[in-house]
């Protein structure tokens, strides 16, 4: 599209055979994100790997056939497994059996195509404008127009003709990216609908939605939890007038999967299919929590800076995530669902009445 | 930081709006750290950053929220235009979408937002001339029918990019030469209280 001056102010081609990460990533020099290990670690490692490997096959049989059986019969062997990471190798079927979607593939035959080939959709521009922009510094996404790029953009305008009230939203594209490294475009449009319409867990269409009602809902109850779990730090939010919007809401709108370490976010992706929307609530309170009597001490700016980016050690998922494990949050994100409900059909009413305008987002 | 510091530091919110893709992150980034990459990561949620411009007169320390541009995302919005003491309202001259979003973006800043709020126009991507969808008059004229500034810029070939914040930087000091809304004014560049400042 440029035309001139590309010489002089282009910024050089994408730095790409130099180095990728195990995950496809072009490694950027200083984040190694703590994945250096020495050799004896990672021999160690790597014979786990194939141990826990042997395992997951067992568990699940031939392309996932023993699974029902095995959860029915076993339900907290698996959660517990899938807490300790699922193998990358199993990671895109297993994915597909926890989240309801291999059902929802097979009882739609055709359905993908039909979507992709046959329909038109409203946000197809807006995709397109995304398209590049999501994982830019994956080797599979970095491609013009390349196999990645394609599979991205179909599978999100399949999702947009399928369900048209949500249509695409800036965000949905680092959920579907993720997928894509895994597993088909059929088998990732199918998870992000079994995620979006609820097979499993509460739907999260609402975090899309107009008004992006689910995320304000979220955040209320995420904001709460800090303030009962971490008074000390609520308060400090409080008085520097954070407010979660400004740190927290990608990490529910795009499940961790915007701008956090790649290995980190799929142990996450891992126990959030299994076990729904908490565990994004219980890492968001570990991360804090870990970072707490830094943060406690920063003001404002850089305050906002150091909820954008944790240090490396912190994102060790083996220390982050079974602290997070620890926090119990259950029985209080319902009733914190219910007081959301209260609050904001109170003001539903109320504006009703008064006809006085208020603007989304307005929380205190 | 600050080497031909008057005496006078101030502290300002600023806030980028407009649609999705038109270069908001880019423009600061081009700021911020003399950067550009082609394919800018789509913001999700809000991005902040801080940069401090010299003047001769004084010092002011920006706050700059920079926001997601999709429609959807307008709910989140306003908690980062109130009590902004500056806002640049972006569009793409490839976009006539985009020109249409910016004055939607403007008139909401208008009716909502602190009314000493200090407005730009930006017609971003001047670079590619070629692909012009909207052109200079249009965008001058509808910034001086709303009492705005204008100007086009280029986050990748830097035009404009540092005299559109040096630009705001001058009015926002002129603005304020004494404590009023708006800015937070220290006499010294400590870590003082709060940049949030409502007016009153």
């Amino acid at each position: 599209m440029e035309k001139k001056r590309l010489d002089d102010y282009e910024p050089g081609p994408v730095p790409s055979p130099k180095g990728v990460d195990r995950f496809g990533f072009v490694k950027q020099d200083n984040t190694s994100d703590g994945l250096v290990k020495s050799r004896s670690a990672y021999e160690y490692e790597r014979y786990r790997e194939e141990r826990r490997v042997r395992k997951w096959r067992k568990m699940i049989g031939v392309g996932g056939s023993d699974w029902k059986h095995y959860l029915r019969r076993k339900p907290h062997v698996v959660k517990r497994r899938i807490r300790k990471g699922i193998p990358d190798c199993l990671r895109g079927l297993v994915w597909q059996l926890i989240s309801g979607s291999r059902d929802l593939l097979l009882m739609n035959p055709g359905v993908y195509e039909q979507l992709v080939i046959y329909e038109t959709s409203a946000s197809e521009l807006d995709i397109i404008r995304d398209i590049s922009r999501t994982f830019p510094s994956h080797v599979f996404f970095q491609q013009r127009h390349g196999p990645g790029q394609r599979s991205l953009y179909n599978v999100l305008k399949a999702y947009s003709v399928f369900d048209r009230n949500v249509g695409y939203v800036q965000g949905m594209g680092f959920l579907a990216g993720l997928l894509l490294l895994y597993m088909s475009e059929e088998d990732a449009f199918w998870l992000l609908v079994a995620l979006l319409k609820g097979a499993v867990h509460a739907p999260m269409e609402g975090l899309y939605l107009a008004g992006l009602p689910l995320v304000q809902q979220y955040l209320f109850q995420f904001e709460c939890l800090v303030r009962e779990h971490l008074p000390k730090l609520g308060e400090h939010f409080s008085n520097e007038m954070i407010n979660p919007s400004m740190y927290a809401s990608q990490w529910f709108i795009t499940v961790f999967s915007y701008s956090f370490p790649f290995h980190l976010a799929l142990r996450i992706w891992d126990v959030f299919l299994y076990e729904g929307v908490k565990i994004v609530f219980k890492v968001g309170l570990a991360l804090l929590k870990y970072c707490h009597d830094d943060l406690v001490k920063l003001p404002f700016e850089k305050l906002i800076h150091a909820l954008k980016n944790f240090p490396g050690n912190a994102m060790n998922p083996d220390m982050l995530l079974p602290l997070a494990y620890s926090i119990k949050i259950s029985k209080r994100l319902e009733e914190l669902k219910q007081e959301y409900e209260t609050k904001t059909g109170k003001i539903r009413r109320a504006r009703e009445v008064s006809e006085k305008p208020m603007l989304p987002g307005e929380s205190n | 930081m600050a080497r031909k510091t008057g005496n006078k530091s101030l502290q300002a919110k600023l806030v980028l709006l407009g649609d999705m893709g038109t270069g908001k992150t880019s423009l600061v980034l081009r700021f911020v750290k003399g950067q550009f990459s082609e394919y800018q990561e789509s913001t999700i949620g809000a991005a902040f950053f801080t940069q401090v411009l010299s003047l001769n007169e004084a010092t002011v320390k920006f706050d700059i929220w920079d926001t997601a541009g999709q429609e959807r995302y307008h709910s989140l919005a306003p908690m980062y235009y109130r009590g902004a003491a500056a806002a640049i309202v972006v569009y793409d001259i490839t976009s006539m979408d985009s020109f249409v979003r910016a004055k939607k973006w403007v008139r909401e800043v208008q009716r909502q937002a602190n009314s000493s709020l200090t407005m730009f126009l930006v017609a971003n991507k001047a670079d590619l001339e070629g692909d012009r969808k909207v052109s200079n008059e249009e965008g001058e004229e509808y910034a001086r029918e709303s009492g705005l500034s204008f100007l086009e810029t280029s986050a990748k070939t830097a035009q404009n990019v540092n005299e559109l914040f040096y630009e705001i930087a001058k009015r926002l000091v002129k603005a304020n030469p004494s404590r009023q809304s708006g800015i937070k004014l220290h006499s010294r560049p400590t870590e003082s209280r709060r940049r949030y400042f409502c007016c009153a």
